[in-house]
């Protein structure tokens, strides 16, 4: 026979020590890795750490335990039992059909194992779905209420928005018996591509979509949630400390499915209330000529799917696109970020990020693939053929819409 | 006199002068041939098998290359080298070719190759139909292929295609429509398939093979087949309503019409978790053959094995909404399928235990079957240990719709499915071929896969774990993706330049094979009955059916015990094995009318989305030659039909055989 190379022992050491490394640096390197902001093993919050610490690294060590000691019995048999040739050995080993104590022994085994893996899910599930009823004061308007933490968030080719209701407030039954995305209750607050939230508080998500199916997800705060059209899933996430954690669309959710990012900004309480006292307020009118020019050409162009309130929110109806919506500029300015959470507003030295602005308002689907066909529903933000000039206008007339946010916002929205 | 003379030729039975006169409309029956024709209107299993294969092989290089310009895309952050819309196809593609135009019709070939030579058959129960299956199941190939020509692009909503993305209003072009009508005539194809392989398995084992006798990888090939036949039903009615709602506006997935926007995920998942099992468990069979071969042992705990596959088929239908623990299920369904996707590891897990103790003990020689048999094990635990980390709900959504799965289930498809299906290919070459395939280059070729594969799919546990979205045609810098991405890019290349040696590996050992000492009937000195006839496999496969007195009968027949216990050659595998020189034996005919019904599908698919009128001339190509197979005549008049009684394994004698289990029975030679 022509055949009958062995495998040496190195190589069969080497093969398998492959696999024992491979499986250690899964955990090494997830648990290590500092500058990775999706990190799913960098809990920042009671809930995710909780996930993590009940839900996640038991299982790991339980699948490393196992991993490991399948990959010695291997390696093990490998070694001991190789031949070079049958033709120098024809000894026959002796005939083991089979042993059934043991086998049911090792199927008992994996069951014990399996059951020990489904205590713990049954022991990390209901703190995953548990909710906390806590409520937090919050001025609006003027007057003080008892904010139960809520932000409705809604997915959109390709960007997501979030509403905050605090004088009239919804909840998730409500929502479910209205059943229509489309339609939501008019907000006290709707932003797009960040969400604000007060650290220390448990944050009720009430996720849904207006288009196709998307998915919510800030890996240090929580897992994630599918946006199901017309759906209204609860989800919660809750933050220890301020500081903008990022999140990125996990549900493949067609053309710019990547380009489909948000982020959550935990601030304190105070500086929460200051947000809210803020961005509840209507945009007012710019006094800079250039800006004012900017509110021309907004109302003349980009009303027919943008809504700035104070400006146009009594006559807009519906945006031009498939979902029926298109991010509230209202207050632009104050995100750190646009274009569905992937281009930095402004530069690490705190100054408007006016080339990536200019340019995203010179041809959007350069920057961002979107889907725009005459004739059909728009799904993105289609090129306008604004003149430079007009571009200058509304450039300023954007900056000025919304106060900045914090210098440590900006600085962290810089990834690098 | 020259009439005298002809009479007898003429006139067999009273039977054969009723084909004098043929039915109208019906061509002659085509003759077999060693000519291309011939290969066109085969029946036989063994050919049909290889064009499977060769088929399978080719989209492999397809979905190979899909899988290069992925890598190649993501191999920096930021990359130019597709559009995000060219991405969403390729991937799309790329997770449809490599599903159902490699891994599941590669495991066709095995079992349309090994079924009817392992339970000692001469074909299948329905040739004809075996056919068919392959030749629907290339004209869905090509047709869903031709969708890049035809509408300028593959589909482009994963091959999961989720409603409503994959409505005409989220999917206005025409990949979606070829990947709803192509998927449909693929899963016809695997339908009809596995409809003949249970029948075969069922009703044409040799006399004395009870079910609990059959070969461990012919077992896994039936439960497989029964997963086939109640899975493909559900995505078919799928993509049937996704068709529908496509080309006719149905609005069965419109949400905006008040459809439910889940349905489709459910009916997806249905299908497509017995789909892994589909396609992992032709690969266990073939690891179940190939470990004992070479570790000189029977297979350790075979009944284990049985029911542990049995199990696994069942409780793989109890899963399927483990994919969607974050769709916004409640916490008892979420709970449920949690449990129940932990508890399918137990039967897994044993598997995998009784492999490592067929090798207890063993004399293990590491030919290159068996090194990638032995990395099948090895790398499918680390696909299963991953499955169990997220099978664990809470986790799972810190983990789902992330590299991380995808590193699992390339783990599973790739490391448990396609490892293990190249274990078979080195395993069965000189069987199929009559030479070996070169061990010294597969040697480097299953080196350079396994290392190109762990260097591929381990670092995205990584990048998962990272928070690495999948489906994603770009990532940005500073995320710290951008190492271990590089890494799989290269790791990638590396697995294709595997592929590049082991197509250089098929052809080398055909030009080397004239040189180089036959491989004779059994090489590899293996357990089952395909080792019995000679290499390559005669056309009637048995000279005589063999009777079968114990599992792996074949092996018995080479070998017995002593008093002390000690295995003692009996016969030689020369001495003992058949001589394939039978003639006379009946075997059913070629008909070119499968491959006939076959041609008028993708006619009715390219009506439905552009013209009615092209349907019309597709459903009279199919309906015409379905009406024509019906009035062929059965056997071919002028075939051999001078030997009555060993080819009887077609006809009604084979239900009693199948049951008799009796081991009384004296073998025939």
């Amino acid at each position: 026979m022509t055949t009958g190379r062995i495998v040496k022992p190195v190589a069969a050491l080497r093969r398998s020590g492959g696999l024992l490394l491979t499986a250690m640096g899964v955990l090494i390197a997830a648990g290590c890795a500092s500058d990775a902001e999706l990190d799913t093993f960098a809990p920042q919050g009671p809930i995710s750490e909780e996930l993590h610490n009940r839900g996640v690294l038991p299982v790991f060590w339980i699948a490393a335990v196992v991993l490991v000691g399948i990959s010695i019995a291997m390696i093990y048999l490998i070694w001991r039992n190789r031949v070079k040739n049958y033709d120098t050995d024809d000894e026959w080993p002796s005939q083991t059909h089979g042993h059934v104590p043991l086998e049911v022994g090792w199927t008992v085994g994996f069951f014990l194992t399996m059951a020990a893996v489904a205590a713990l899910m049954l022991w990390s599930l209901p703190t995953v779905n548990a909710t906390e009823d806590n409520t937090m004061a919050v001025e609006i308007d003027g007057r003080s209420v008892d904010w139960e933490p809520t932000v409705v968030v809604v997915g959109n080719q390709w960007w997501w928005e979030f509403r905050y209701y605090f004088s009239d407030q919804v909840d998730l039954a409500e929502l479910r018996a209205h059943g229509d995305a489309k339609t939501l209750p008019p907000a006290d607050i709707v932003t797009s591509g960040q969400m604000i939230i007060p650290t220390g508080e448990e944050i009720e998500l009430i996720v849904t979509s207006r288009d196709v199916i998307h998915s919510f997800w800030i890996p240090a705060l929580n897992g994630k949630r599918d946006a199901v059209p017309n759906r209204f899933s609860p989800w919660k996430i809750q933050a220890s400390s301020p500081g903008l954690y990022f999140g990125q669309c996990t549900e493949f959710c067609g053309l710019s499915h990547s380009r489909m990012r948000m982020q959550t900004v935990a601030l304190d309480p105070a500086d929460f209330q200051a947000w809210v006292n803020n961005t509840s307020l209507d945009a007012v009118e710019p006094v800079d000529p250039e800006a004012l020019a900017g509110q021309e050409v907004f109302a003349g162009i980009c009303t027919s799917c943008h809504v700035v309130e104070g400006l146009n929110d009594d006559v807009f109806e519906r945006a031009d696109q498939a979902s029926g919506a298109a991010p509230n500029l209202t207050h632009f300015a104050n995100r750190s970020t646009f274009a569905g959470g992937i281009f930095n507003s402004y530069n690490a030295d705190g100054s408007l990020n006016r080339t990536v602005l200019e340019a995203w308002l010179r041809n959007p689907s350069e920057l961002k693939a979107n889907y725009i066909v005459p004739g059909e529903q728009y799904r993105g933000m289609p090129n306008l053929d604004l003149n430079e000039a007009q571009i200058d206008q509304l450039v300023a007339y954007l900056a000025g819409l919304g106060a900045k946010p914090a210098g440590w916002i900006i600085e962290a929205t810089q990834v690098d | 006199m020259a009439i005298v003379e002809k009479q007898p030729l003429e006139l067999g039975t009273a039977d054969t002068v009723s084909y004098a006169e043929k039915p109208l409309g019906v061509f002659t029956r085509p003759q077999g041939g060693r000519g291309w024709r011939d290969w066109l209107s085969t029946v036989d299993h063994k050919r049909i098998g290889i064009l499977y294969g060769v088929s399978a092989m080719f989209f492999f290089l397809v979905g190979g290359v899909q899988a290069l310009l992925i890598r190649l895309q993501l191999a920096v952050p930021d990359g130019s080298v597709l559009s995000a819309d060219v991405y969403n196809q390729v991937y799309t593609m790329h997770g449809v070719t490599m599903v159902f135009l490699f891994i599941m019709p590669l495991a066709a070939a095995f079992a349309n190759y090994f079924i009817p030579l392992q339970i000692g058959a001469r074909d299948v129960a329905f040739p004809r139909l075996n056919a068919l299956s392959f030749w629907v199941w290339l004209s869905g190939a090509i047709f869903l292929n031709t969708s890049w020509i035809v509408a300028g692009g593959g589909a482009d909503c994963g091959w999961f295609c989720y409603a409503p993305n994959s409505g005409v209003a989220f999917s206005p072009s025409h990949g979606v429509d070829f990947y709803a009508i192509g998927l449909q005539i693929l899963g016809l194809a695997s339908l009809v398939s596995a409809v003949n392989l249970i029948v075969t398995c069922l009703n044409m084992r040799a006399p004395g093979m009870t079910l609990m006798r059959m070969p461990i990888f012919t077992w896994m090939l039936l439960i497989t087949q029964f997963l086939l036949l109640f899975a493909l039903p559900v995505i078919t009615v799928a993509l049937f309503l996704l068709m529908f709602d496509r080309v006719f506006d149905a609005q069965f997935f419109n949400v905006d019409a008040g459809a439910d926007p889940l349905l489709w995920q459910h009916l997806f998942w249905i299908f497509g978790h017995p789909e892994v099992y589909i396609i992992v468990l032709p690969a266990f069979g073939v690891v179940s053959e190939v470990i004992p071969t070479f570790s000189r042992k029977p297979l350790f705990g075979y009944e284990f094995m049985v029911f542990s596959g049995i199990a696994i088929g069942f409780m793989g239908w109890g899963v399927w909404a483990h994919h969607m623990f974050v769709s916004g299920m409640g916490p008892i369904s979420v709970a449920a399928f949690s449990l129940s996707t932990m508890f399918i590891a137990v039967p897994t897990g044993v598997k995998v235990l009784n492999w490592l103790a067929t090798m207890w003990g063993g004399k293990i020689r590491f030919t290159v079957a068996m090194k990638f048999a032995v990395a099948t094990v090895a790398m499918f635990t680390i696909g299963g240990l991953s499955g169990v980390t997220h099978s664990v709900a809470p986790a799972n959504t810190q983990q789902t719709d992330t590299y991380y799965i995808v590193a699992h289930f390339h783990y599973v498809i790739f490391g448990g499915g396609v490892l293990g299906l190249f274990a078979g290919l080195y395993f069965w070459w000189p069987k199929i071929w009559g030479h070996f395939l070169s061990e010294r280059v597969g040697n480097w070729h299953f080196w350079l896969t396994l290392v190109g594969f762990n260097l591929t799919f381990g670092p995205m546990h990584i990048l998962g774990l990272q928070g690495m979205s999948r489906r994603i045609d770009s990532y940005a810098r500073g995320y710290g993706f951008e190492f271990w991405n590089l890494t799989a890019t290269i790791g990638s290349f590396l697995i294709a330049a595997a592929t590049a040696l082991f197509l250089w590996n098929v052809f080398k050992s055909r030009r080397d094979a004239p040189y180089l000492p036959p491989p004779g009937p059994d090489p590899w000195d293996a357990r089952s009955l395909e080792w019995s006839v000679p290499s390559p496999v005669p056309v009637h496969n048995f000279d005589t059916v063999p009777q079968i007195r114990s599992r792996d009968d074949w092996w018995h027949t080479k070998y017995g015990e002593d008093s002390t216990g000690k295995v003692v050659q009996v016969a030689t595998a020369q001495e003992a094995a058949q001589t394939g020189e039978a003639t006379g034996v009946h075997l059913p005919s070629p008909s070119f009318w499968p491959l006939s019904v076959a041609l008028g599908l993708p006619l009715i698919g390219y009506g439905l989305i552009f013209n009615l009128w092209f349907a019309l001339i597709g459903a009279l190509v199919t309906i015409g030659s379905l009406y024509s197979w019906a009035l062929e005549p059965v056997d071919d008049p002028d075939a051999a039909h001078d030997d009555h009684d060993d080819h009887d394994d077609h006809d009604d004698g084979s239900n009693d055989r199948a049951v008799d289990n009796s081991d009384s029975n004296e073998a025939t030679p």
